[in-house]
């Protein structure tokens, strides 16, 4: 197994000695690094010589499914080779596989695949944490060598979880008392304290067409931080819904939740909505580690988009005309973060001039990045209702500056409304101070 | 040398690890494995840089010592700098132990006779057991950590030697009821027991007592490598886990367990597994794989023991415990499973790979155990990609691909719609236009519009002619689905050729169900538009894939046409290439034509010289020969021009090749009938041969030139009639002659071989006088040996004759010459020899062992040879 970190691989010459008796004559030892990045970035298309056709890169037979690929090396090929892109970085490994590689076993069957992308997540979620600028990016991947001598000795990932791992080589002479679990690095001190926030994000597609749905699902992640004395505390936590509300759906959880009543475990997206769905309380019996961490994930189907909009454009030679209307819903808390419409004419030349006229907040061009941003700010007027109409000019379209966009082919174009409101759920799900319950000496404080 | 400072040390790891191979072919590559363990105890090096050293042994013990020898000697170095350390909290103790065992095991020194192994191992265990081994081994704040080390030092040996720590299966099991549920030692525990069944299985015993063994059995003493066989030969594929390998092939089912030793692990078993999430969830998921293995097929070990933990693994969003719950579904089936529980689990499977809280290298992750899910009652072939059964169209509504979707979960998602397809085809047609089959036209349709728009990037191409690809793989019996994809790609080319590439590579990989009716649809679009410079460049490369023998004259029409227009040399060689395509398909009056007309109008020289070849291959070479001539080059393929590639190609087929003979020829029973000789030939084939010429060459042209022997067609095992090849002596002698094929081999090449040569005997040449009327005979014999003297000789000798005596001889050998026969005793012979000699035999008064022959023949020369002939006959018997 190896590890891409800053253009090094991280090698298990162990590993690599048990794979060349697993795979048998179908054995390809991981390359060096030059030729390893070299394969790596062509197969994840990022060298940036798309010009010509290339049977190897695009060939209508080399299909790609997964984020799992071969690499070619000399006449043979690296498989499987575990790899994405995230935030401008590439990760990736290169999983053992405990069996002959010709035929290709299902990737499913292999155990080492699963491990390798949990290995590669902890790198990125360590490396992306906290992380502001390139010298703390540098200083985190700079600790990532001795982290993996930690947390994957030989190769075997002991712990997804990098930060827990640089706190343990810290408190290296703590010991452990007994059933001390392994994702706990150490026992809190100090006063107890629980707090509990809930996130929720509306992705919202409205098209305006009678053959394509509009839809609107909300997003939700709970996150805790339990500060608790004692080894193994006992914490249930409850999420409940107004009267009203609705039910929370796909829910996923933390590995430290004990135990899921199968109502949770059920009630999904997929399912058409009734009257039935089980609306809570939803209850998460746990034994919490020590950081803060993501409880669970849900999905909601609330029954309005808590914004509707109308986007209208018509050409008129090298003019663009557009009008804007959004509509906040009633049972929306009118009371933003912030809240603004991206506008992008992609695909065109660069914006010349725009006349427009906007019945609420200001707008502002950004002529190279052919976008407009209307500023909506912190409220809606008290009609609830905005709008927006305007002509825009173009100039002459230059291929090589502007990035290409799938969308706005031809007549067809967007709008993206960003916005944040703070103390208020979509779904109005929230989380009664006093249901949650420990299991642990002293009295906590709870704050949602 | 000295030890090197830090700076020189930095650099000179930058150096190796930017390329070890050229590092270490260099001039300080011998001496990189030497120097690191002896600086490894310079004092003037720090603890830092030493560790950086450590994990140069850690990543390249094969480059560093790459004799097992070597890896013994480093080993050692390795465990005395360990020991040599004073005794205050140091960061080397923990790599230093890990750096000896990556040395041992990948170093493949691990054995009995190792002394490094002999230290390593009880230092180990001691280590793990938390013995105290002495003030020298660090302090006491180091022991915990230290001997986590030494459980996982002890897991990857056991992990490299199946069955190293059979022996310390007991005394693994009364740690973990010391110290506690902890990870490395649960994981190593695991892994012993897993390697430990599989081996007693193997042998065909029981666990023999290995779970209970005390933990005097280990300690102290030498290591019992009784139990860690030799080599390689354990370590043990993990398919087996897995319902689509072989059943058996695990063969945990002849374990015979006693019911005492089911007893037991059963118990170590439910120890490992209640205490499972108390481990960080990936090393749970390994537990899980390791016992799900374990206890698979083992019989009295109901896999009931993993139910607890299924409930707690169903909710979570973590990718390892959901892949492990899919294993232990894969191992126990239904056992484990009711068709309740495999519904749930599909289900959180679909959501999972949708959900929007997960990345997308998890979606997709999913999405291929969806489309691979072990299901109970599979109805499939196994190792195939289908979609369960109990994923209805309800289930799959959110995994449907759409336009917005990046092109891998798009394509993932789409494999998944074009099954759905599928079983709607074996389904009753339903409402048209809710059919999985019309979003997919919809899908497509889309794919090829963003591919249509003019400079968009190539991903987007790329995209829709995978997905084409994919659809006409999965659906290829569907006609309602290939027609519209079709005429879609058709009218894709016409909006934009430029995507011609694209096209010759789809005509190239699909099944014909699409590639004919698409290369017809294709041709049509192009010789129906005539197009000029750009787009006539694709238009050719086009033609030159989907050109054939039909629609002749509007291709004609369209190249004519393009001639005009093909100004540079590049066109002009798409243009000849489209030509040498119709040639090859036997397109001829109206090319010809073209050719000429090519061969005097291209500007450019080598265009005409190209022109003038095709035009000249067309009017002398018939149909087949000239599909070989410009078929796949049969020169060693790559070359860099394709000229160069194209006259190798020529040259090959129009060549007369030496071969090895085809066939073997030998001479058969004579006929000695007619007016000359004739030689009868046996014909042995060894590979198929057709327009076979055989030549034959007389040496010292003892007779006149022969002519040239031709067969249509040989194949071997199939009965061949003799060949008859008439001589013609100019002198009654034998001769040789030398034999050359020439013939054509099944792949249209011309080949040429030399035969061994044949040879012709003298009594091959033996022809009979014309049968003179009844009672006639002895006057016409009388006649003619009179006639020999005085020009010619008379002889006489003995010959000896067989137990058959003369009858015998002359019925084998003499037969159709005896003119006057009175057997037993008395014949007399008279042979023709061509051209124009005679030899008369007197064999009269035959005995028992002999006959006294005279002969008399008109030719001096004949006598030494006839001489021979009887004496042969003599000995022969």
């Amino acid at each position: 197994m190896g590890i891409l970190q800053a253009r090094t691989l991280e090698r298990y010459p162990t590993v690599e000695k048990r794979a060349k008796v697993f795979n048998g004559a179908s054995y390809v030892p991981v390359p060096e690094d030059g030729p390893f990045l070299k394969a790596l970035l062509f197969e994840l298309r990022l060298l940036d010589d798309e010009k010509d056709f290339l049977e190897s890169r695009d060939s209508c037979s080399h299909i790609n499914k997964t984020s799992i690929y071969g690499l070619p090396v000399g006449s043979e090929e690296l498989w499987p080779v575990v790899a994405f892109l995230k935030n401008g970085m590439i990760y990736a490994c290169v999983p053992l596989v405990e069996q002959t590689l010709s035929p290709r076993p299902p990737l499913i069957s292999i155990s080492g695949i699963s491990q390798g992308f949990e290995l590669l997540f902890g790198v990125q979620d360590f490396l992306s944490s906290g992380q502001k600028n390139d010298s703390e990016l540098n200083t985190k991947l700079s600790q990532l060598s001795d982290l993996l001598l930690q947390t994957c000795p030989f190769g075997t990932l002991l712990d997804a979880n990098l930060q827990n791992s640089l706190d343990n080589i810290n408190f290296a002479s703590v010991t452990h008392p007994q059933k001390q679990p392994a994702w706990k690095t150490g026992t809190y001190k100090g006063k107890p304290q629980v707090s509990i926030s809930i996130t929720e994000k509306v992705n919202s597609m409205q098209y305006d067409k009678q053959e394509i749905a509009d839809t609107w699902q909300v997003v939700g992640v709970v996150t805790c931080k339990c500060d608790l004395e004692g080894s193994m505390p006992n914490v249930t936590i409850s999420l409940s819904l107004p009267t009203n509300g609705s039910p929370l759906q796909d829910i996923l959880v933390h590995p430290c939740v004990t135990s899921l009543d199968s109502a949770i475990l059920t009630s999904s997206s997929i399912d058409a909505m009734d009257d039935s769905a089980f609306s809570g309380p939803y209850k998460f019996p746990l034994t919490p580690p020590l950081e803060s961490f993501n409880l669970c994930y849900y999905t909601s189907q609330v029954p309005v988009p808590p914004i509707l909009g109308f986007y209208q454009v018509k050409e008129e030679e090298v003019q663009l005309k557009i009008a804007v209307n959004l509509k906040l819903h009633e049972s929306v808390k009118n009371s933003f973060e912030f809240c603004e419409a991206h506008i992008p004419f992609y695909n065109r030349g660069p914006i010349t001039h725009v006349e427009y006229k906007a019945s609420f907040g200001q707008l502002e061009v950004f002529r190279e990045k052919s976008l407009l941003v209307w500023i909506i700010g912190q409220k809606f007027p008290k009609s609830m209702e905005i709008s927006l109409s305007g002509t825009i000019t173009f100039g002459a379209k230059n291929h090589e500056k502007q990035p290409f966009d799938q969308i706005c082919i031809g007549g067809t174009a967007y709008l993206k409304l960003h916005f944040r409101i703070l103390d208020y759920t979509l779904t109005g799900c929230y989380v009664d101070q006093h249901s949650v319950q420990v299991f642990a000496s002293g009295k906590p404080k709870i704050s949602t | 040398m000295g030890p090197l400072g830090r700076e020189t040390w930095a650099q000179r790891l930058g150096t190796f690890r930017a390329s070890p191979s050229a590092f270490m072919a260099g001039p300080e590559g011998e001496d990189l494995g030497r120097d690191l363990l002896s600086d490894l105890r310079s004092e003037k090096l720090s603890e830092p840089m030493k560790v950086a050293l450590l994990a140069l042994c850690l990543e390249y013990p094969a480059q560093l010592w790459p004799e097992v020898p070597a890896a013994e000697a480093a080993a050692t170095s390795l465990l005395d700098t360990l020991v040599l350390l004073p005794p205050r909290p140091s960061a080397l103790r923990r790599p230093l132990l890990l750096a000896a065992t990556t040395a041992l095991a990948a170093g493949g020194a691990l054995s009995p006779a190792s002394g490094a192994s002999r230290r390593l191992l009880p230092l180990l265990l001691g280590l793990a057991s938390g013995r105290d081994l002495g003030r020298s081994f660090g302090p006491a704040s180091e022991q915990r950590p230290l001997q986590a080390t030494a459980w996982e030092c002890l897991r990857e040996l056991e992990s490299c030697r199946p069955g190293l720590l059979r022996g310390c299966l007991g005394l693994l099991r009364t740690l973990l009821g010391r110290e506690g549920p902890v990870q490395p030692l649960s994981l190593l525990l695991a892994l012993a027991l897993r390697n430990a069944l599989v081996i007693q299985a193997r042998a065909g015993a029981g666990l023999q007592g290995l779970l209970t063994a005390g933990d005097s059995s280990m300690e102290g003493g030498p290591w019992n490598w009784t139990l860690a066989e030799e080599g390689d030969v354990h370590l043990q594929p993990q398919a087996p886990s897995w319902p689509a390998a072989e059943e058996g092939e695990c063969g945990l089912g002849a374990l015979e367990l006693s019911p005492e030793e089911a007893r037991e692990l059963r118990a170590t078993v439910a120890q490992l597994l209640d205490a499972s999430y108390l481990l960080t969830p990936v090393a749970q998921a390994q537990l899980l794989w390791l016992l799900g293995w374990a206890l698979r097929g083992l019989r009295g070990q109901p896999p009931v023991l993993f139910k607890p933990q299924l409930v707690r693994l169903l909710g979570t969003a973590q990718l390892t415990l959901l892949h492990a719950t899919l294993a232990l579904k894969a191992a126990f089936g239904e056992a484990l499973f009711t068709a309740q529980d495999e519904a749930l689990l599909l289900r959180r499977l679909t959501l999972a790979a949708q959900h929007p809280a997960l990345p997308l290298p998890t979606h997709l992750f999913y999405l291929h155990c969806l489309l691979n899910f072990p299901e109970n009652w599979p109805l499939g072939p196994t190792g195939e990609e289908a979609a369960p059964l109990l994923l209805g169209s309800q289930l799959c509504r959110g995994l449907l691909p759409s336009l917005l979707h990046e092109p891998m979960a798009f394509l993932a998602r789409l494999h998944l719609l074009c099954l759905l397809c599928m079983e709607e085809e074996e389904k009753e047609e339903k409402g048209q236009d809710q059919s999985p089959r019309h979003y997919l036209e919809e899908l497509l349709a889309g794919l090829r519009q963003r591919a249509a728009l003019d400079r968009g990037p190539r991903a987007l191409a790329t995209l829709c002619f995978q997905a084409s690809y994919l659809v006409a793989h999965c659906l290829a019996g569907q006609s309602v689905v290939l027609t519209p994809l079709t005429q879609g790609l058709a009218q894709l080319y016409r909006t934009r050729p430029a995507l011609a590439p694209h096209f010759v590579d789809l005509l190239d990989r699909v099944g014909l169900e699409l590639q004919e009716p698409l290369r017809v649809a294709l041709r049509q679009e192009v010789v129906s538009r005539p197009g000029r410079e750009e787009a006539l460049r694709w238009h050719l490369l086009m033609l030159a894939r989907v050109a054939d023998g039909d629609a002749q004259s509007a291709t004609l029409n369209f190249l004519w046409a393009a001639a005009t227009h093909c100004t540079d040399w590049g066109l002009q060689q798409a243009l000849l290439r489209v030509c040498r395509a119709l040639l090859r398909a036997g397109v001829g009056g109206g090319l010809a034509d073209l050719l000429q007309a090519l061969a005097r109008q291209l500007e450019d020289p080598d265009g005409q010289d190209h022109a003038r070849l095709y035009y000249i291959l067309l009017a002398h070479l018939a149909g087949p020969k000239l599909g070989v001539a410009l078929g796949p080059s049969l020169a060693a393929p790559a070359l860099a021009s394709s000229l160069v590639a194209e006259n190798q190609g020529f040259a090959a087929a129009l060549m007369v090749q030496e071969a090895p003979a085809p066939v073997r020829l030998s001479v058969g029973p004579r006929r000695a009938e007619g007016p000359v000789p004739v030689l009868q030939l046996q014909v042995e084939v060894l590979e198929p041969v057709y327009s076979l010429e055989l030549r034959f060459r007389v040496e010292r042209q003892l007779y006149a030139p022969l002519g040239a022997v031709h067969v249509p067609c040989l194949c071997p095992g199939r009965p061949t009639r003799p060949l008859l090849l008439p001589l013609q002596p100019r002198r009654p002698a034998p001769a040789r002659l030398a034999v050359r094929a020439l013939y054509s081999t099944p792949s249209g090449l011309t080949c040429h071989a030399h035969l061994p040569p044949l040879l012709v005997t003298f009594a091959d040449l033996f022809l009979p006088f014309p049968q003179p009327p009844e009672g006639a005979q002895l006057d016409f014999f009388e006649e003619l040996w009179d006639s020999c003297l005085p020009k010619g000789t008379e002889s006489r000798l003995w010959c000896s004759l067989g137990p058959g005596g003369l009858e015998a001889l002359v019925s084998r050998h003499l037969e159709p010459f005896v003119v006057v026969a009175q057997p037993p005793v008395s014949y007399l012979v008279a042979i023709r020899l061509p051209p124009d000699s005679r030899l008369l035999l007197r064999l009269e008064a035959a005995q028992a062992d002999g006959v006294p022959v005279a002969l008399r023949t008109d030719d001096w020369a004949v006598l030494p040879l006839a001489g021979d002939y009887l004496r042969g006959l003599s000995a022969a018997g």
